[in-house]
């Protein structure tokens, strides 16, 4: 009995004892540097490791983070004879060492004295965590938002704590945004009690996107009964959510198409829409539009670097004169001849639109030239679910803008209104002192200028090569003729009509065939409305 | 009924055109094959190639004349015709390669193992005959024209419009020929032939009959044309072309006689373009290139449209000039073809037939005024002396 | 809108009833009604713009109606059929600007316009019967191009082609004949001329003429249809209409 009593003693003893040591421990380590427990990384199995690497995690010191990243990608070294642990660079057939805390340069050693501390993907996970946590006490935005997503990515029950403790301070709402995201993440993932994790798929539904997706789609195989219906109706709305985007993204595309399809069309829109002339040297004058700009870009790359954002600016006025002048040449010399006898214009018109592209090949090389973007046309940036380039959408912009100065001009100037007045009746025109040879070249002439500048637009999204023409020409007339002939406004919705109907064709049928079935559509269109969709009617028309 | 239809046919250039087609069509050959390759006379092989070529593309371009020349149809799409026919005789050269493609593949053309397929299409099947592959070859051409000329000319689509979709029709066939899963080697097209009927390709003997088939389809082809304009048919083709309305009140259906001349002329150009295909030995969806189309309407143009034999003449001296051009001066072959564009339809509007005629029609129509003015002058003159 | 009394339809050769009909919201034809009797001969008028030209694209099917009924010969529905079947029902046409076949020999274009069967087969292998050779030389003779026969169409004068467009009508052998403006550009003597050639068809067939000329009316002495906007202002004898004050304010303006 007595015995016993001491028994009891010893043991109590052992434990304050052992209590003793422990915080004496904690006490000392608080107080050591943070050397001994990288040094400790080394030697261990990997359970051990991992268990050194959240001790790491627990001090929340940003000093460690070389070390951590540098086991991670398996860089991190301990040396044998004295148990330091450095981070290594190869040096020829030696090591430089690297202070792991400090980052200083500490020597060079043979491979040999060197052992590599072990790595594996669980530790890995558990080195991300950590980094993860540590990183998001970082002063910096942009390395607070990466180690939100770290944690996202690799959602924990264990970071619950920690995320709650950040989150509290943090302020920046980006930041919070994907930390209440990796909250719920790792809430999901914890034994917390269902309402929270409804709570926390309700957060994870708020946010949408392609990876909450897939973190539902996890949580769905281990949740219980209780919480499915939730997740899946959580999965569901973000899908429905993303085709929504998805069907938004795809109208953007279209009237991106349709934008190219109206810069190309509408000069055409011009010549054959009001004038009734089949110019097959269209697409040319596109091509030599953007053939202007790229002499400009590169007459200010090698005397005026400074100029260059401005560079298309400087382009369009000249490529309006430069395919202005040559439409002009054209209807001068060639077309003036040809006046109602449109199925010879067409083929005289095909000629000159081969001698172009010869007289470009020749000229300029038959290989694709290079035309920069300047700075406010590259890039892009996100609207909800959808992204958008900057050059594309000044390219909407533009072709609206085009359109409206076409309009503007044909209806509201004097000479827009001579060129309707020798369209409708050319002989009455004459008699009241039109010039109507004059206002046909101009009209001409203007078609062609149009198309000019459409070229400097283009030359921003297509390959600049003596081809660039030919790829519109027929995109460009089946615009226009199904829009209705003679009928700006027609133009506009044909061409951006189009643009979207191919658009939503392609992920069904794919790029190619989505074309073809455009065309075979067309084709049937013409068959129901010869005149298109904005077609005159009456006599007149018929004569 | 025939006899008197090809009676018709028959006048005096197109006599003199069928025999001289049906001459060479015998002398060619006999010139290629039977003397020796120094005999001052002899024609080698590569040339009667090459003339076999051009004779397919004047069929082609006497095809184009039936439809724009007679009935005002400018269509940019008859190179499409020529290539359905082509690659419905390809289909056939394909089939006959047999065991000896690359992959060894008894049944399957090279492209296909290369694709992975495990079987033969549906619509390749019937290829390995020559008489269903030379049926196809007309045949479908001759169906894609039936079934868009009807909806085309039924809603009365015409002129410019109608040229734009016939482009539109080209290219949708250009963009699926490029295809890999529609089965016709995509991007490659058929070539590798080995032989027809059993003989060789290559050999000259191939080539010369080849040569005569062409010769001899196109002289065909010619009286065939003559009739058909020269009939009633033919006259109501041309009150169409010039005045489409006038027909329609007489009672016309002016959309039966145009899709008629359409499908018949898409037949012709499939014709020209199974005889083409052997001979040049390849045949890929490059052909189905609106240039293409576009470029069959100078030959037209440059010979004369409308009086059948100007096609003639106009593609061989086109693809002629062509090939010394694109030999001497590749640069400026496409100036030179573009030129003649803007000259012909500038200042040769009738081609060289068509002008030829007007000159010999006018000095005739001289003549005959300076006869009857002597005839009055003669009448007159007792008269006078009273 | 029923203005006529429908027993008029089953006797009459030509009968319209309410016919309308817009180019984008411009009425050319607003609930014209009228009735052609068999064998009768009818000058239409009209000013500019009434419709007259409108009346004609619809009665030969080249427009369709927004409303209204066409019949011809009483049991007929022209506003079902199209030109080339209306043509071949027997109603004819004649434009107001001479159309023919320029292209074509004087005889080509009445052996085109002669009423034989217009299929593509039935033309390719047509030949020439000696029937059909002497029914064109009396055309011919009837609207005296008999010297002219192998010259193109194209040399011939204006009035010359009048009256070629009016031989192919007559080979045509239609019912009914509807004439566009048959004497502009004419000269007086011809202008005589074709008044007598038209009362000579009027004999076996009904004829309707569109005509400005007033002389030419009185010549043809005939029942006459006033048009104003799209509708029939006056019907009666030339006397009647042009003493109707309306038919004077609207169209003779005298």
């Amino acid at each position: 009995m007595h015995a016993r009593l001491i028994h009891r003693f010893l043991q109590c003893l052992l434990v304050a004892f052992c209590v003793m040591v422990t915080m004496l421990a904690t006490d000392l380590r608080a107080a050591d540097d943070l050397r001994a427990m990288v040094n400790a990384l080394g030697g261990g199995n990997f359970q051990q490791s991992q268990k050194q690497v959240e001790a790491l995690a627990k001090t929340g010191d940003p000093k460690i983070v070389p070390a951590l990243e540098a086991l991670s990608e398996g860089d991190l070294y301990q040396r044998k004879t004295d148990g330091t642990v450095f981070i290594v660079k190869p040096a020829g057939s030696n090591f430089m060492l690297i202070d792991a805390l400090t980052g200083d340069t500490a020597g060079e050693e043979a491979k040999a004295a060197l052992e590599k501390i072990k790595v594996n993907n669980g530790l890995r996970r558990t080195i991300r965590a950590a980094l993860g946590g540590l990183t998001l006490m970082s002063p910096e935005t942009g390395v607070r938002l990466q180690a939100a997503n770290t944690i996202l990515r690799t959602p924990s029950a264990d970071a619950l704590d920690g995320l709650d403790t950040v989150l509290a301070a943090e302020t920046d709402g980006a930041v919070r945004a994907v930390l209440e995201k990796a909250r719920a993440a790792s809430v999901l993932v914890s034994d917390l009690p269902v309402d929270e994790k409804k709570a926390a798929v309700a957060t994870v539904v708020e946010t949408g996107g392609r990876d909450s997706l897939s973190l539902l789609s996890s949580a769905l195989a281990t949740a219980d009964e209780s919480l499915r219906p939730d997740i899946e109706a959580g999965i569901k709305q973000i899908e429905d959510r993303q085709a929504l985007w998805a069907a938004g993204q795809n109208i953007w595309y279209g009237l991106s198409l349709g934008s190219v399809l109206l810069l190309a069309a509408i000069g055409l829109a011009i010549t054959f829409g009001v004038m009734g002339i089949i110019n097959m040297a269209h697409g040319e004058m596109v091509m030599l539009g953007a053939y202007t700009t790229f002499v400009v870009q590169q007459i200010i790359r090698t005397s005026f670097p400074g100029l260059f954002d401005w560079s298309l600016a400087i382009a369009l006025p000249l490529a309006f004169i430069v395919t202005g002048v040559v439409g002009l040449a054209i209807e001068r010399g060639i077309i003036r001849f040809l006046y109602g006898r449109p199925l010879e214009t067409l083929l005289a018109t095909w000629g000159v639109s081969l001698i172009l592209q010869q007289a470009v090949r020749s000229i300029f090389g038959p290989t694709n030239q290079e035309v920069g973007n300047p700075s406010w046309m590259s890039g892009a940036f996100d609207l909800g679910g959808m992204t958008i380039t900057w050059n594309r959408m000044w390219i909407i912009v533009f072709s609206l803008a085009v359109f409206a100065f076409l309009l503007f001009l044909l209806k509201k100037t004097p000479m827009g209104l001579q060129m309707r007045a020798v369209t409708q009746n050319r002989r009455m025109a004459s008699s009241m002192g039109i010039k109507t040879p004059w206002v046909d070249a101009l009209t001409f002439a203007l078609g062609s200028g149009i198309a000019g500048i459409a070229g400097v637009a283009l030359s921003q999204i297509d390959n600049v090569s003596p081809n660039l023409g030919q790829g519109y020409i027929i995109d460009s007339f089946i615009v226009v003729v199904f829009g209705g002939v003679g009928n700006l406004w027609g133009t506009l919705v044909g061409a951006f009509t189009l643009g979207i109907l191919n658009k939503f064709l392609e992920p069904y049928a794919g790029a190619v065939l989505g074309k073809i079935l455009v065309l075979v559509l067309i084709i049937l269109f013409i068959q129901k409305r010869p005149r298109g969709l904005f077609a005159l009617k009456g006599r007149a028309v018929e004569a | 009924m025939i006899t008197s239809f090809v009676l018709k046919a028959l006048d005096r250039n197109i006599v003199w055109v069928t025999a001289l087609l049906l001459v060479i069509a015998a002398l060619v050959p006999a010139l290629n094959l039977m003397t020796a390759p120094d005999h001052p006379l002899h024609i080698p092989t590569y040339i009667v190639s090459l003339f076999g070529k051009y004779l397919t593309y004047a069929l082609l371009a006497l095809a184009l004349d039936l439809v724009w020349g007679f009935c005002g149809i400018l269509s940019l799409g008859h190179a499409a015709f020529f290539a359905l026919g082509g690659y419905a005789m390809g289909m056939y050269l394909m089939r006959q390669i047999g065991a000896r493609g690359s992959y060894g593949n008894p049944l399957l053309p090279d492209f296909m193992v290369f694709l992975n397929w495990k079987e033969l299409p549906l619509f390749w099947h019937g290829f390995d005959m020559f008489w269903f592959a030379a049926l196809m070859a007309v045949l479908v051409p001759g169906l894609l024209a039936f079934v868009f000329g009807w909806f085309a000319f039924r809603s009365r689509v015409n002129g410019v419009y109608l040229s734009i979709i016939t482009q539109a029709m080209t290219f949708a066939l250009l963009l699926a020929f490029f295809r890999n899963d529609m089965g016709f080697g995509g991007n490659n097209g058929l070539t590798d032939f080995k032989d027809i009927l059993g003989y060789s390709i290559q050999s000259n003997g191939t080539r010369s009959a080849l040569f005569a088939a062409s010769a001899i389809a196109l002289a065909l082809s010619l009286v065939i044309t003559s009739g058909i304009v020269r009939s009633k048919y033919g006259k109501v083709l041309i009150g169409v072309r010039d005045a489409e309305s006038r027909t329609r009140f007489l009672g016309y259906r002016v959309e039966h006689m145009k899709l008629f001349a359409f499908t018949v002329s898409a037949m012709m150009a499939g014709v020209a373009g199974a005889l083409y295909v052997p001979q040049v030995g390849i045949i890929n969806p490059g052909e189905f290139e609106p240039a293409n189309s576009i470029e069959v309407v100078i030959w037209t143009a440059v010979g004369g449209r409308g009086t059948l034999i100007g096609p003639i003449v106009g593609a061989i001296l086109v693809n002629g000039g062509k090939s010394i051009f694109t030999a001497a001066f590749p640069e400026f072959w496409l100036f030179a073809l573009g030129g003649l564009f803007v000259l012909v339809t500038l200042f040769l509007p009738k081609g060289i037939v068509g002008t030829a005629r007007q000159v010999i029609e006018r000095r005739r129509d001289y003549h005959k005024a300076r006869q009857a003015e002597a005839a009055r002058a003669l009448a007159a003159e007792p008269q006078a002396a009273e | 809108m029923n203005t006529l009394a429908s027993n008029a339809k089953p006797t009459s050769i030509l009968y319209l009833d309410g016919v309308s009909v817009s180019f984008d919201g411009f009425k050319a034809l607003n609930s014209l009604s009228f009735v052609i009797e068999p064998g009768e001969l009818r000058a239409i008028i009209g000013p500019n713009g009434a419709g007259k030209t409108t009346m004609m694209d619809i009665i030969t099917g080249k427009t369709r109606p927004d409303e209204g009924e066409v019949f011809f010969k009483g049991a007929v529905d022209l506003t079902q059929k199209d030109e080339a079947e209306i043509a071949q029902l027997g109603i004819g046409r004649k434009f107001q600007k001479p159309t023919v076949f320029e292209s074509h020999t004087v005889w080509d274009n009445l052996e085109l316009a002669l009423n034989r069967k217009r299929g593509v087969f039935s033309t390719l292998f047509y030949r020439l019967t000696a029937e059909d050779k002497a029914r064109i030389e009396e055309i011919l003779s009837t609207v005296r191009l008999t010297n002219r026969k192998d010259d193109y169409a194209a040399n011939l004068s204006h009035g010359q082609k009048q009256w070629l467009e009016i031989g192919m009508l007559l080979a045509q052998e239609p019912e009914l004949l509807l004439v566009d403006e048959p004497v502009a550009g004419m000269t007086d003597a011809e202008t005589t001329e074709t008044a007598l050639l038209l009362k000579e068809i009027a004999k076996t067939r009904s004829v309707v003429v569109v005509e400005h000329d007033m002389g030419f009316i009185r010549d043809l002495g005939v029942k006459v249809t006033c048009l104003a906007e799209g509708s029939v202002l006056a019907e009666g004898s030339i006397d009647f209409v042009s003493a109707d004050p309306k038919v004077i304010e609207n169209y003779l303006g005298r």
